[in-house]
């Protein structure tokens, strides 16, 4: 992998707003820590996107405080001390109406793309 | 949703250690896996931070994402602050006391204006619970009804009132006797539905039967007055079913009134109900209570239904106002029925009742509200002398980045501080006042309340005087202090101070000169006012006399029993060694006690504002006038000859001469006394018109209060208008208290039962609330105010001048090394002072002015604008402020050129 450094002004940045519905949709395969967020967002999107992490724990702290995933430290695979994170009930409801909403949001976008290139 | 928000609000704050955790544990995760795709240690690390970005961004971030942000600031500002306060303990503690002394002065006097006004009436829905008034023909408005017009407005007013209830109030003290043992009780007498109107529970035992007060065969059955049962009883629970007597009539006591429950009045204390019924029993009401419709000194209470308003009420209400003027011409001579809403206050009271007290604690929620302005603006001047003095720091605070917002706040937080911190003191002060309102000794026998507890409004008030005492001390001089540019202090050693902020110091010195000699003038005013009352001529003279009052009626004496014995006392007085003269009356002058009545007298027409002639009366014994002192001007005395069978005579004084017969004598005159309550057959229905001769005519004298003119005043023989109680009054050259026990001696071998109280000069006697007690209440009170005023005027001066004198230092030097004469500088100093107290001055006396009329309502024998006061006391303030000019004056007149010059 040692493309990856050259790769990084070629990633896509991060729309506003969209980490929160990554992270929420990475959770939905099973708690996770912070580290394991980032590396499974970027091997999900075959490496298209780009993710400060430092930009992902604040998100993360933010989306703890509305409640939406929970936290508590624990042990990884290679018996490291890490803060796991799981969704909430809450969380799953909020994924599936941003999911939705993005859906829509994509398929309003790429229809005005389409009939202008058309 | 809200269960998230809830759990949020309260979940565990997370650490920041914490969150420095995850990211240690997020570089090393990263580190391993780089590690396991071959990369060396240090490319390893290296690649892992980068990837990670900006470490401090991300707790910044976290950092601000807290809740408690503001808090980390609210709380480090205060830290910040008690470690200044702490620093300079004595300004700390001058502050804090100065607002500590003008907090606990308004606290005090709030608690008064709490417990009087504003403590909500303890009866259930006092919203929808109203008063009962008429308007009589004349004009004038009463509220005092007959048995039969509470039941005929009850009847006819189920439309809008769910409830009537009347009650009887106040006709005077009755005995209760427990175990041989007599006290004197109020009682109110109430109609059977009273406490059930009022939506009351009693604290122990029942209530009177809502079916009972309609006739004399009422269960006699008594309720005690919660402070009574505490006070008399020890809070005895066993007290219910306990057999007592009143006024020698054998009762049951069934209940405790709720605690908290005074009366409907908020000013008095009543200690026993008993129902309507009783009144002829244990009272002295009529025998035709239940059927006369002569007014009985009956108030009455209606409680509205759901969904009427109070105007809805009122037209019903003047219907049947209407309906039974006309069905009882003679006796219900209502113009119009009207019912206003429960309150401290009733619209058609006598303006010299409870509306004077209250004008009197506006007036004092005004002054102590000035003192604790003064009090503010002295702080508020230190703090600018500091703030002056704090230039720098908040100039290099501001310099590496402090928003000018978070500066302020810092500022306002210390003085709120201060502030929170004078509040305290300023509770302990305004509890130890108020117990000093509370503990004054009003004089008389009539239960007002005067328990003026701290409630949580007290507290709120305290509170609330105190933040905003923090903001107006803080804000001007944190705003001035932030306000400054950078550049200037930085540059510059601390000499430099601006004109402006010397400005603004030298307002709010004009602002304390003034406003503390608007507090001396009125202070001066109520103490010269004083004086003029303790002067005055009050046409009778009430050195070397005595007064006792004695109840017969509470000893459980008739009428005809009660005036054997006074005869009988009042001859063996007579006789005893020492005593120039003893005479019996009903009322003495200046106390609470007065009776009126309505006269009809041939020739004289009443004014159109007034409903018919009046006249206040005394009924006396023979020898009254040589006991008080009271000159007979023209005719007789009342004689041992005026007996109750001999012709009705009376004796006026000369008001009452000029009012109703201006050109002609009115000796040998005679005039029809209408309200007559007693009539010697007793159970008549019909009113009696007793027609009276003048006979005599004696001086005018103060006798019911000190106000400037006299009104109509008659003195009818104690023998042909029996009243109880009555006053023994002696007159003796022998020292006072000597006679004391011989007279209560003689008193109990007459009747061992009688009680005997008021027993008091008669010079202490007029110290009531119509007399005396008002005017020193006041003085003291303004005085106390004034010289608070006064002391805060000077230290803020003081402070001014002597600040500004010495950043001036400087400046003195260089004009001293330049020739000035010291003359010259003493002159320079002052001459600024000068300017300061003198608009100081003027202000001061223009608002004084500007609130002469109310301080007017409260003075005998001075002008609210009296000139000498004006000046006196514009005169001492001047002179204390030029004198606290003078001090620092001199100081700066000594500067040393050279020394002044080398100053930093």
């Amino acid at each position: 992998m040692s493309t990856q450094s050259q790769n990084d002004q070629d990633r896509l940045e991060l729309l506003q707003g969209t980490l929160d519905l990554l992270i929420l949709r990475t959770l939905i395969l099973g708690s996770q820590h912070g580290q394991g967020i980032a590396r499974a967002i970027q091997q999900t999107s075959d490496e298209e996107l780009l993710v400060e992490h430092g930009a992902l724990y604040p998100a993360l702290q933010r989306l703890e405080e509305r409640g939406w995933i929970s936290a508590k430290w624990g042990t990884s695979a290679n018996n490291r001390k890490a803060r796991f994170y799981s969704l909430t009930s809450a969380g799953r409801k909020q994924l599936a109406r941003e999911t939705s909403k993005w859906n829509r949001l994509t398929a309003a976008i790429g229809r005005i793309l389409e009939s202008q290139e058309g | 949703m809200f269960a998230g928000m809830f759990q949020r609000m309260f979940r565990r704050e997370r650490k920041a250690t914490d969150f420095d955790a995850e990211i240690q544990s997020h570089i090393r995760l990263e580190e391993e896996r780089l590690r396991e795709q071959g990369l060396t240690p240090a490319e390893a690390h290296n690649r892992a931070c980068r990837a990670f970005g900006n470490v401090t961004h991300a707790q910044e971030r976290f950092h601000e994402s807290r809740r408690w942000l503001f808090f980390d600031h609210f709380s480090q500002d205060v830290r910040f602050a008690l470690r200044m306060l702490r620093k300079s303990p004595a300004f700390t503690a001058i502050a804090a006391l100065t607002l500590a002394l003008g907090i606990g002065a308004n606290t005090a006097i709030f608690s008064m204006v709490d417990s009087l006004f504003l403590r909500p009436s303890p009866v259930a829905h006092a919203e929808q619970l109203t008063t009962l008034a008429f308007q009589r023909v004349g004009g004038d408005y009463d509220s005092i009804f007959s048995y039969s017009d509470f039941q005929d407005i009850r009847n006819q007013s189920a439309e809008v009132f769910s409830q009537v209830a009347a009650s009887m109030d106040l006709r005077g003290m009755d005995g209760l006797s427990v175990n041989g043992k007599q006290e004197p009780i109020w009682t109110s007498y109430v109609s059977g539905n009273f406490f059930e109107t009022m939506g009351l529970k009693p604290a122990l035992g029942n209530f009177i039967e809502p079916a009972s007060g309609k006739s004399v065969d009422d269960a006699p059955v008594l309720v005690l007055g919660y402070t009574y049962w505490k006070t008399h009883f020890a809070a005895d629970p066993n007290v219910i079913g306990k057999s007592v007597l009143i006024n020698g009539h054998p009762v049951t006591i069934i209940g405790v009134a709720p605690q908290g429950f005074h009366s409907i009045s908020t000013f008095l204390d009543m200690q026993g109900y008993m129902s309507f019924g009783m009144a002829s029993v244990t009272a002295d009401a009529s025998k035709d209570f239940f059927t006369s419709r002569k007014p009985a000194g009956i108030t009455i209470y209606a409680h509205l239904k759901p969904g009427v308003t109070l105007s809805a009420a009122q037209s019903a209400l003047s219907v049947i106002g209407r309906r039974l003027s006309s069905q009882y011409p003679l006796d219900d001579n209502w113009k119009s029925l009207l019912a206003y809403s429960l309150g401290p206050l009733s619209p058609y009271d006598d303006p010299s009742g409870p509306a004077i007290i209250m004008l009197m604690c506006v007036l004092f929620l005004f002054l102590t509200g000035l003192v604790l302005l003064l009090a503010c603006l002295n702080v508020a001047n230190l703090l600018l002398a500091r703030a002056s003095a704090r230039e720098r720091e908040m100039a290099v605070r501001a310099a590496v980045g402090a928003a000018r917002s978070r500066l302020v706040r810092q500022l306002l937080t210390e003085s709120l501080l201060l502030a929170l911190l004078g509040c305290a003191g300023g509770i302990a002060f305004g509890r130890l006042g108020s117990q000093w309102l509370g503990s004054l000794n009003l004089n008389t026998t009539m239960p007002f309340v005067l328990d003026f507890q701290f409630d949580w409004r007290v507290f709120l008030y305290a509170l609330a005087a105190a933040v905003l005492t923090g903001i107006v001390v803080g804000i001007i001089p944190a705003l001035r202090a932030t306000r400054v540019n950078l550049n200037d202090i930085l540059h510059k050693s601390g000499r430099t101070s601006t004109a402006r902020r010397q400005r603004a110091r030298s307002v709010l010195v004009i602002a304390q000169v003034g406003g503390s000699l608007m507090l001396l003038i009125v202070a001066g005013l109520f103490v010269r006012s004083l004086q003029q009352a303790e002067h005055l001529d009050l046409g009778f003279d009430p050195h070397h006399v005595l007064n006792f009052t004695l109840d017969a009626h509470e000893a459980g004496y008739n009428d005809a029993q009660g005036r054997d014995f006074l005869q009988n006392l009042l001859s063996r007085v007579r006789a005893l060694p020492g005593i120039e003269t003893a005479s019996l009356a009903a009322v003495v002058p200046m106390s609470f006690s007065g009776n009126d009545e309505e006269l009809k007298i041939q020739g004289y027409e009443p004014p159109k504002n007034q409903p018919a002639a009046t006249a206040d009366f005394n009924a006396v014994s023979p020898d009254y006038f040589r006991t008080m002192r009271m000159p007979i001007l023209r005719g007789r005395a009342i004689l041992d000859s005026d007996t109750q069978t001999s012709a009705h005579v009376a004796v006026i004084n000369e008001a009452m001469a000029k009012e109703f017969w201006p050109s002609s004598d009115p000796i040998g005159r005679q005039f029809m006394s209408i309200n007559d309550v007693q009539h010697p057959t007793g159970s008549t229905a019909v009113v009696e018109h007793l027609s009276i001769t003048v006979v005599g005519i004696v001086k005018n004298g103060r006798v019911v209060n000190f106000r400037r003119d006299f009104r109509p005043y008659m003195y009818l023989p104690l023998a042909q208008k029996y009243e109880t109680p009555v006053t023994l009054q002696v007159r003796t050259s022998l020292p006072l208290a000597s006679l004391n026990p011989e007279v209560l001696g003689l008193v109990h071998s007459l009747s061992a039962s009688m009680p005997v109280f008021n027993i008091q000069t008669m010079t202490d006697a007029l110290d009531t609330l119509p007399g005396l007690l008002l005017y020193q209440i006041g003085a003291a009170l303004a005085a106390s105010l004034g010289l608070l005023g006064l002391a805060l005027a000077a230290v803020g001066i003081y402070g001014v001048v002597s600040c500004t004198a010495s950043q001036r230092t400087h400046e003195i030097g260089i004009r001293l090394a330049l020739g000035a004469q010291r003359v010259d500088i003493l002159r320079m100093v002052l001459g600024q002072g000068f300017r300061i107290v003198g608009i100081g001055v003027l202000a001061g006396v223009l608002a004084a002015v500007a609130i002469a009329r109310l301080v007017g309502n409260f003075l005998s024998g001075v002008s609210p604008l009296d000139p000498l006061t004006y000046l006196s006391a514009s005169l001492l303030l001047a002179a204390i402020a030029l004198f606290a000019c003078y001090i620092p004056a001199r100081r700066a007149m000594r500067v040393d050129p050279m020394v002044a010059l080398r100053y930093e």
